[in-house]
């Protein structure tokens, strides 16, 4: 099965996704939500492995074999969350970004080998940065659900279900982001001999996670709750600053992660 | 709760937490401005062990006086969420800051240790504490069988583990950049003051090669040399397998044949040799208006030169430098203690692993590229990086169970 075939699995994948991640709203679709989401990985999962066949090599060496496993991974580990978790909107966000890299796929597919640099060309490159997107998603979410928390606070209304929610959406993010940063670690140490550098990327990336560890630790002691959303809010903030602000810095002109 | 309280009335709370962190960083200021900067070298073997035995013996205690004021609050959350307010705060400085090897101009940065922050009295003040505060913290816990004690303590020994081995093995740390020539073998690097250094082992180089990336065409303006369109240059890549065309302004352009170990003959057509001087080469076709010709171009290296292909009076055609792709040393490794490692395979992302010391493929002469004479090599000895993997193994546990179980520990 050759890359011509792929629009062929890449439709059918996404509309199961997107009937799935619709009727997930319908109490009494549920079921078969589930049945048609796991449909479209199943799907997608057979062009990987009838692909991979095909080529007669592991499918890891182009840009859009690596996007191939973006949109398997971001959709099979948000659908594993969404099954823990419950949060149905999961399915939709999941759906969304999957989505988005077989449509760049479609459009553009950067198929030729790209000539990726020797320290790219590591199996750590794609699960590092998938956690990283799920873990960039759940704290999204958690700051938008803290901001509300905190308009309805200020006219005293609690809300003890969207404490909880926000609490376990920092914790799953908290998970992936200290699974991101170990398996760049790992990567690092491999590709350069050091796990940790205090390279600017990496100063700020260890500033956001302490910043939510701070609000973790907060939270398990009873303070004023506010205390905590604005660590969340703030924590936000530093993350979007490491994830796209640091190159702009002047502590960080001659940063390895300057792309 | 404590707003009735007077600060420093026991228990204490976040105001004393806070005050005392503030305290702490400020003394690191202080001996920083005046005793200059933390010397790692104070804690090389052996007196990180003794140190580290040292922390051992306070947490031992720590657990014995659990009950009394001191460690209830050195071990509460309060002080832990001081602490890591300080790490953070002390953080953004380290991020806003140029982080500099050797200090050249003082001013009133440098001389908190700004500019260095890692190894600033501050810095360290409150990595020690954090150490020895989570320490306590693990050690005054009684263990159960339950999800939270599960999750508490792959986090919390994780990360106690990772900060314990990697901030007091710091200083055994060392690495060298060891330069061998082909089929020779060495033991002697530069220091850091390019000081001759015998190390305890030994690299022998028996070959070195680099495989290079299939190379993409170009159009350039004649002129210029700039390739074409100038604001959005297009580069075709080469591939042997697709019968995909090129057109630029209305030209053709075709692969007809690819040979990726390349050398010219006198008749300016090119052979497959596989040798080091050689490269890429590629015959291609133009068509244009039922105008058909053929050529041979290649990006060419040190030892042969470049051939392009006159497209019209401004066009050429050429082939783009090929990139690196891998650049791979077989060696084998003797250290003093007879240890004898072999890796024919060593590149960049696959070290190898030779007793506490490992083995980077580092670099090579950039100006010969496939011809350099010599592979470059980083050393670096240390020996307490299993101990960090077991904490980084752990916190990654720990991890996946936050995403498992969240914050709510279902039933
Ligand atoms: C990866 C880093 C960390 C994670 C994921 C983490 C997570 C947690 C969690 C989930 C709890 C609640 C345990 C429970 O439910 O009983 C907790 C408690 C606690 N953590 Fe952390 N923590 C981390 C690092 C730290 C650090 C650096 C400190 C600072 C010293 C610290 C100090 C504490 C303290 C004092 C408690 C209360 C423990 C108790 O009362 O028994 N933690 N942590």
């Amino acid at each position: 099965m050759s890359w011509d075939s792929f629009i062929w699995f890449a439709l059918p994948s996404i509309l199961l996704w997107v009937i799935a991640s619709l009727l997930v709203y319908k109490t009494n679709y549920r079921l078969i939500s589930n049945i048609l989401f796991l449909m479209g990985i199943s799907t997608f999962l057979l062009f990987i492995i009838l692909f991979w066949n095909h080529i007669n090599r592991p499918p890891f060496r182009t840009m859009g074999e690596t996007r191939l496993w973006y949109s398997f991974f971001i959709t099979t580990i948000g659908f594993i969350t969404y099954r823990i978790w419950k949060y149905k909107w999961l399915l939709s966000y999941t759906t969304l970004v999957g989505s988005v890299f077989i449509i760049i796929n479609l459009l553009k597919p950067e198929i030729h080998s790209t000539n990726l640099m020797p320290a790219l060309q590591s199996s750590w490159f794609i699960p590092h940065v998938t956690s990283y997107i799920l873990s960039y998603s759940m704290f999204g979410a958690s700051t938008i659900a803290a901001i509300i928390l905190l308009f309805k606070l200020r006219k005293d209304k609690e809300d003890k279900e969207l404490e909880k929610l926000i609490d376990n959406l920092v914790y799953v993010g908290f998970g992936f982001l200290a699974l991101g940063m170990l398996m760049g670690c790992m990567w690092a140490k491999a590709a350069w001999g050091n796990y940790w550098s205090w390279d600017p990327k990496e100063t700020w990336a260890f500033l956001t996670i302490t910043t939510y560890l701070a609000y973790i630790h907060t939270r398990i002691q009873r303070i004023n709750i506010r205390t905590s959303l604005w660590i969340l809010i703030i924590a936000l903030i530093l993350l979007c600053i490491t994830w796209l602000g640091v190159s702009y810095l002047p502590s960080a002109q001659e940063s390895i992660h300057v792309y | 709760m404590h707003n009735k309280k007077r600060i420093w009335q026991i228990p204490w709370g976040y105001r004393e937490s806070i005050a005392i962190v503030l305290g702490i960083v400020l003394v690191g200021f202080m001996l920083q401005a005046t005793i200059g900067k933390f010397d790692f070298y104070l804690l090389s073997f052996p007196f990180n062990l003794y140190f580290g035995i040292l922390s051992l013996a306070f947490i031992v205690l720590s657990v014995f006086l659990k009950r009394k004021a001191f460690f209830i609050w050195f071990t509460s959350l309060s002080f832990s969420v001081s602490l890591i307010g300080a790490i953070t705060f002390l953080s953004i400085i380290m991020g806003l800051t140029k982080q500099v090897p050797i200090i050249d101009r003082a001013n009133i940065f440098t001389l908190l240790g700004f500019n260095q922050m890692t190894s600033s009295w501050a810095f360290v003040l409150i990595y020690f504490l954090l150490l020895l505060s989570l320490g306590s913290t693990i050690a005054k816990r009684k263990p159960r069988l339950t999800k939270q004690y599960l999750v508490f303590i792959l986090n919390h020994i994780g990360l106690w583990l990772i900060l314990f081995f990697a901030g007091l093995g710091y200083s055994d740390l060392n690495r060298y950049i060891m330069y061998v020539e082909i089929g020779e073998t060495q033991w002697r690097v530069y220091d850091k003051d390019s000081k001759v250094v015998e190390l305890p082992i030994a690299i022998q180089l028996n070959s070195f090669t680099i495989e290079q990336y299939i190379p993409k065409l170009a159009v350039i303006d004649k002129k210029t040399g700039e390739v074409l369109p100038k604001d959005k240059p297009i580069y075709f890549q080469i591939d042997t397998n697709s019968k995909e065309e090129f057109t630029f302004n209305g030209y053709k352009i075709r692969l007809k044949n690819y040979i990726h170990n390349a050398v010219r003959s006198s008749d300016s057509s090119y052979k497959e040799v596989p040798m080091k001087a050689s490269c890429p080469a590629a015959l291609v076709e133009i068509r244009n208006n039922n105008k058909v010709k053929s050529h041979w171009i290649s990006a060419g290296n040190k030892m042969q030169s470049p051939m392009f292909m006159d497209i019209d009076s401004n066009l050429a055609l050429v082939m783009t430098p090929s990139e690196p792709k891998s650049f791979i040393s077989n060696i084998e490794v003797y250290t003093q203690e007879g240890g004898y490692y072999k890796e024919e395979n060593l590149r960049v992302n696959h070290p190898l692993k030779a007793g506490s010391w490992r083995i980077y493929q580092y670099g090579y002469d950039n100006n010969m590229g496939k011809m350099s004479s010599y592979s470059s090599f980083e050393l670096v000895y240390d020996p307490w990086l299993n101990m960090v993997y077991v904490g980084i193994g752990l916190l990654a546990l720990g991890s996946l169970l936050l995403i498992i179980f969240g914050k709510n520990y279902k039933k």
